[in-house]
């Protein structure tokens, strides 16, 4: 009659797909290959970089490693360049091209979940490069590492050797440098009390700026312990959480209970892993300042102060 | 070729790095010494009963301040 439902009568038979399909498709494709691209990139140049970067840092002679730090922000640079590149094209081809044609498309357009479909694709893939990027920049970092056992030794053998070679130079006693000085100090000869003035090395004017690193690398251990107790909490939530999908269609009272049981021991586990993982932060801070004390004793007033103002963030 | 280009990429960067000086000019590498002031104007050493801030001889001020304790000066090191 009047040929009124003709029309919505094709459309719903059509099993045909509708024709914006096809770019969506074109697009999903070719934001997968690109990224494809992108990721090969950078594994290209991360594996190059690497290497280049850790003989850098045996190479560089500056006692702050400049010359290291300036290649090493220069590579994270390009890793960066990257990454925004992959950045941009998502927010074009996948964002931009999703919110147009949802404003076009109808949520209740039996096609829409075509739609849904392609955003979900991209953005999981997009998340994909995401964690390559991540794990990458994990490696770039750890090139920053370095013996920092070694130059401590360095800094104790050559205060060894300097602890009693001054003399006074008023009377020419014996005057014993006490400790590691880390500034100008005055120090008093035994003999005759006039007030020398003893400059430590640049060595040892370094143990203040690598005292922090070494103690942190000591307590390494410790942190991690304290990181795994943190990262608990969600997995345990996340096991629980599949339990209780489990059973949403579960009649058999036993199994229930069986599953309500596990579900109540993960509970109680989790809510463990709450409150001790604080505690195993503040284990690792006190024990990482006692070793920071150990190394400059002369700083421990400002340490504790630091320490203090760290417990007030656990 | 493009093995070649992140290279070239790559020795350029460090290149770079390597001919950029630091800000602050060359670093100063020095060896631990001792010396000791004797007043400027008397010739007198300072012992440590003295203080700090002033020649125990003639007076000469060597620093106008007042020293408050710190880590390794205490505030007995002021001059009477």
């Amino acid at each position: 009659m009047f040929g009124l439902f003709k029309k919505s009568k094709d459309s719903q038979n059509g099993e045909s797909t509708p024709e914006w399909y096809s770019e969506l498709q074109e697009n999903q494709q070719r934001w997968f290959a690109f990224l494809e691209k992108l990721e090969a990139k950078m594994e290209e140049f991360a594996t190059a970089a690497i290497p280049e970067l850790k003989e850098i840092m045996q190479s560089d002679d500056d006692i702050y490693k400049r010359t290291f730090h300036r290649v090493y922000s220069g590579v994270n640079g390009q890793l960066n360049n990257i990454r925004e590149k992959a950045r941009d094209v998502y927010e074009e081809k996948v964002h931009d091209v999703y919110y147009n044609f949802n404003s076009q498309i109808s949520v209740l357009s039996k096609h829409h979940d075509l739609l849904s479909d392609f955003r979900s694709a991209c953005s999981d893939r997009y998340n994909e490069f995401e964690n390559k990027y991540d794990y990458w920049r994990k490696q770039i970092d750890k090139t920053q590492e370095r013996d920092l056992e070694t130059e401590y030794q360095k800094i104790l053998d050559e205060y060894e050797a300097i602890k009693n070679k001054f003399n006074c130079t008023q009377c020419g006693g014996n005057i014993v440098i006490e400790k590691i000085f880390l500034i100008q100090t005055y120090i008093t000869c035994p003999y005759c009390q006039t007030q020398n003035t003893f400059a430590p090395s640049t060595l040892g004017r370094n143990l203040q700026n690598i005292a922090r690193n070494l103690a942190e690398q000591r307590t390494a251990h410790m942190y991690e312990a304290y990181e795994a107790e943190k990262d608990k909490e969600r997995d345990l939530y996340h096991q629980r959480h599949e339990l209780s999908l489990s059973i949403i269609h579960e009649k058999d009272k036993k199994v229930l209970h069986e599953v309500q049981l596990k579900m109540d021991d993960l509970e109680e586990q989790r809510q463990f892993a709450i409150k001790n993982a604080p505690k195993l932060h503040q284990e690792y801070l006190r024990a990482m300042y006692d070793e920071l004390n150990k190394i400059t004793p002369d700083l421990k007033e400002h340490n504790e102060k630091m320490y203090q103002n760290q417990l007030q963030y656990l | 070729m493009e093995e070649k280009k992140v290279n070239s990429f790559l020795n350029r960067l460090k290149e770079n790095a390597q001919k950029q000086t630091n800000y602050g000019g060359e670093m100063e590498i020095t060896e631990a010494k001792i010396n000791a002031k004797d007043c400027p104007n008397c010739g007198a050493g300072r012992a440590k009963q003295d203080g700090l801030t002033h020649c125990a001889y003639c007076g000469f001020e060597f620093f106008n301040i007042k020293l408050t304790d710190g880590v390794y000066i205490k505030k007995e090191d002021n001059s009477i």
